[in-house]
C-alpha cells in the first residue's frame, strides 16, 4: 500500500530517513552528509522544528535505537549516561536517584509522561534551549559530554555544548556519545525547582538546581549551584557559590544570596522588560529552594 | 529532493501491518490520514494537549512528536484497539459512567494515558494517576470525573477478579 499525503497545514519538507544499524555507519554518513542532516535522537524536539519549518534538512538520522547510546552505569568514581537513554530511564534509575538526586528530580518534571517515554538527555542538550531542563542538574555534576566522529571521541565541558541559545558547537560530523558526571558524595541536600505557566510540559521560564554538604556545625562545606532558562545558555553561578560556602545559612543569608543571584541574571542578560518579573521570581525561587539549608535539623 | 518512501513493518492494534509511507509523515498522519483510525485526536501537534496518545512498546506517546518511520518494528495500540468484540474497554465504561466524557475530544487521549499507567500499574494512587495524565489537556471537565472514571476502573477491574 502506498500513500502520498495531501500537503496540509505544518507539512514537513521533504527529506530522506536513515536509521543506521551501528555507531559506525551513524558517524560514517555524518561523516559525508553530516552538514545537510538532522538527528533524531527521540524526535520530541525534532519532529516541531520540523513541522515549524526552522529545520529543514536534506535527511533525519534517527540514533533512537543504537546501544552504543544506551546505558547507565557507575565506574572508576564517574557516572556514565548514555546519550540515547529517556528521561523515563533517568527517572527509574536506581544509580542516579542515589548519585544525582537533582538530576532525577528533573526527570520526574520533565514536560510529561507521554514526552519523558521518549525523549533522551542527549537530544535535551544538543538541542541547545537555553530552558533544557536537564542542563542545570548537568552543570552541578560537572558534566563533560563525549562527543563521536569518525575521527575519534573528544571530550567538552557540558556548558560549552552550547555556544548560545540554539547554537550547538558541535561539528556537523558529531554526535554526543554520552555524558560523563561527578556523582555526588557526602552531600546532604539536593533540589531541582522551575517555574512554567502550567505543572506539566510549560516551557521553563526559570530552572535551578543545587546540590550541599551541611556539617553537623550547620556549616555548608560544598555547595554547587546552576541556573537555567532566564540567561542565554545555562550556567553555575558562582558568587551564589561562594557567599554561601563556609557559612551557617540563615533566612537572612538566603535572601541575600537570591539578591546576588538576581544581580547575576540583570548582568548576563541586561535589564529587560521581564525583569520586574524575573528578578524576584529568581530570588525567591532559590530561597525556596535552599529552604531547607536553614529548617532541616534547626 | 524528492519526497522518499519508507517501508515500516508494524502491529497497529494486533494486525501486522506493512505501509510503504513518506519519510516527513507523522505517526498521527498515518493512523488519521493513511489507515482512517480517527479516534486519535490531533489537537496542538506539538505534544502539549495530549490528544494523540497512543501505546508503542506499552509506553504512552505522542504521535504528533514521532515520525511514523519510528514506528517500524514496534507494537502500537490506538483507542481502537482497547476493547474486544463490540465490548467496551473497562476504562471506557467507566469514563462514560462517570460523566467524564463531555466534547470528547481530550478522551481518547486521556484513556490511552490512563491504559498506560494502568498496565505499568494496576492499582496507583491517586498522585501516580495525576503525574500519568498531566500531559493531557481537558478543557470541558475540570478534570474530577476523569479522576473518579480512572479510580473507578481500578476498582470495577478488582471486583471483576474477585467475581471470577
Amino acid at each position: 500500500m502506498l500513500f502520498k499525503a495531501a500537503p496540509k497545514r505544518g507539512m514537513m519538507v521533504n527529506f530522506a530517513y536513515r536509521r543506521p544499524k551501528s555507531l559506525a555507519e551513524a558517524l560514517d554518513f555524518l561523516s559525508s552528509c553530516g552538514n545537510k542532516t538532522k538527528v533524531l535522537a527521540g524526535g520530541t524536539d525534532l519532529t516541531v522544528d520540523l513541522r515549524q519549518g526552522s529545520a529543514q534538512p536534506e535527511y533525519v538520522l534517527d540514533t533512537s535505537r543504537l546501544d552504543e547510546l544506551k546505558g547507565i552505569e557507575l565506574s572508576n568514581g564517574q557516572l556514565c549516561i548514555g546519550a540515547g537513554v529517556t528521561l523515563t530511564e533517568i527517572y527509574e534509575s536506581a544509580l542516579l536517584e542515589r548519585y544525582t538526586p537533582a538530576l532525577q528530580k528533573c526527570a520526574a518534571t520533565f514536560a510529561s509522561k507521554q514526552i519523558r517515554n521518549v525523549a533522551t538527555i542527549g537530544g535535551n542538550v544538543a538541542h541547545c534551549s537555553p530552558c533544557a531542563d536537564t542542563l542545570p542538574p548537568l552543570l552541578i555534576h560537572e558534566a563533560k559530554a563525549i562527543l563521536a566522529s569518525n575521527k575519534g571521541l573528544r571530550e567538552t565541558p557540558i556548558e560549552d555544548v552550547a555556544s548560545g541559545p540554539y547554537e550547538s558547537s558541535l561539528r556537523p560530523d558529531e554526535i554526543i556519545l554520552r555524558f560523563i558526571l561527578k556523582p555526588s558524595k557526602d552531600i546532604n541536600f539536593a533540589d531541582f525547582q522551575k517555574i512554567g505557566r502550567r505543572k506539566a510540559l510549560a516551557t521553563a521560564r526559570i530552572t535551578m538546581a543545587f546540590m550541599a554538604r551541611q556539617d553537623a556545625d550547620r556549616k555548608i562545606s560544598f555547595l554547587r549551584f546552576a541556573l537555567g532558562a532566564c540567561t542565554p545558555t545555562p550556567q553555575r553561578i558562582a558568587l551564589v557559590e561562594d557567599y554561601l560556602a563556609c557559612r551557617v545559612p540563615t533566612v537572612q543569608t538566603l535572601w541575600e544570596a537570591g539578591g546576588l543571584l538576581a544581580e547575576s541574571v540583570l548582568e548576563i542578560t541586561g535589564r529587560r522588560p521581564s525583569a520586574s518579573y524575573k528578578e524576584p521570581a529568581v530570588r525567591g525561587l532559590s530561597v525556596r529552594m535552599l529552604y531547607p539549608l536553614v529548617h532541616v535539623g534547626a | 529532493m524528492g519526497c522518499e518512501t519508507v517501508r515500516i513493518c508494524c502491529t497497529i492494534n494486533s494486525r501486522q501491518k506493512t505501509i510503504d509511507i513518506p519519510a516527513n509523515l507523522t505517526a498521527l498522519q498515518l493512523l488519521r490520514d493513511v489507515l482512517k483510525l480517527k479516534g486519535t485526536k490531533e489537537g496542538c501537534g506539538i505534544g502539549e494537549c495530549g490528544a494523540c496518545t497512543i501505546q508503542v512498546d506499552g509506553k504512552a506517546v505522542n504521535a504528533c512528536l514521532m515520525l511514523a518511520a519510528q514506528l517500524d518494528g514496534r507494537n502500537i495500540i490506538t483507542i481502537e484497539g482497547l476493547g474486544e468484540s463490540g465490548k467496551l474497554h473497562p476504562l471506557q465504561e467507566s469514563f462514560g459512567k462517570n460523566h467524564a466524557v463531555q466534547c470528547g475530544f481530550c478522551t481518547p487521549g486521556l484513556v490511552m494515558s490512563a491504559k498506560a499507567l494502568l498496565d505499568e500499574n494496576p492499582s496507583p494512587n491517586r498522585a501516580q494517576i495525576s503525574k500519568a495524565i498531566a500531559g493531557n489537556l481537558c478543557r470541558c471537565t475540570g478534570y474530577q470525573q476523569i479522576f473518579s472514571s480512572i479510580e473507578d476502573a481500578i476498582q470495577g477491574g478488582s471486583e471483576e477478579g474477585h467475581d471470577g
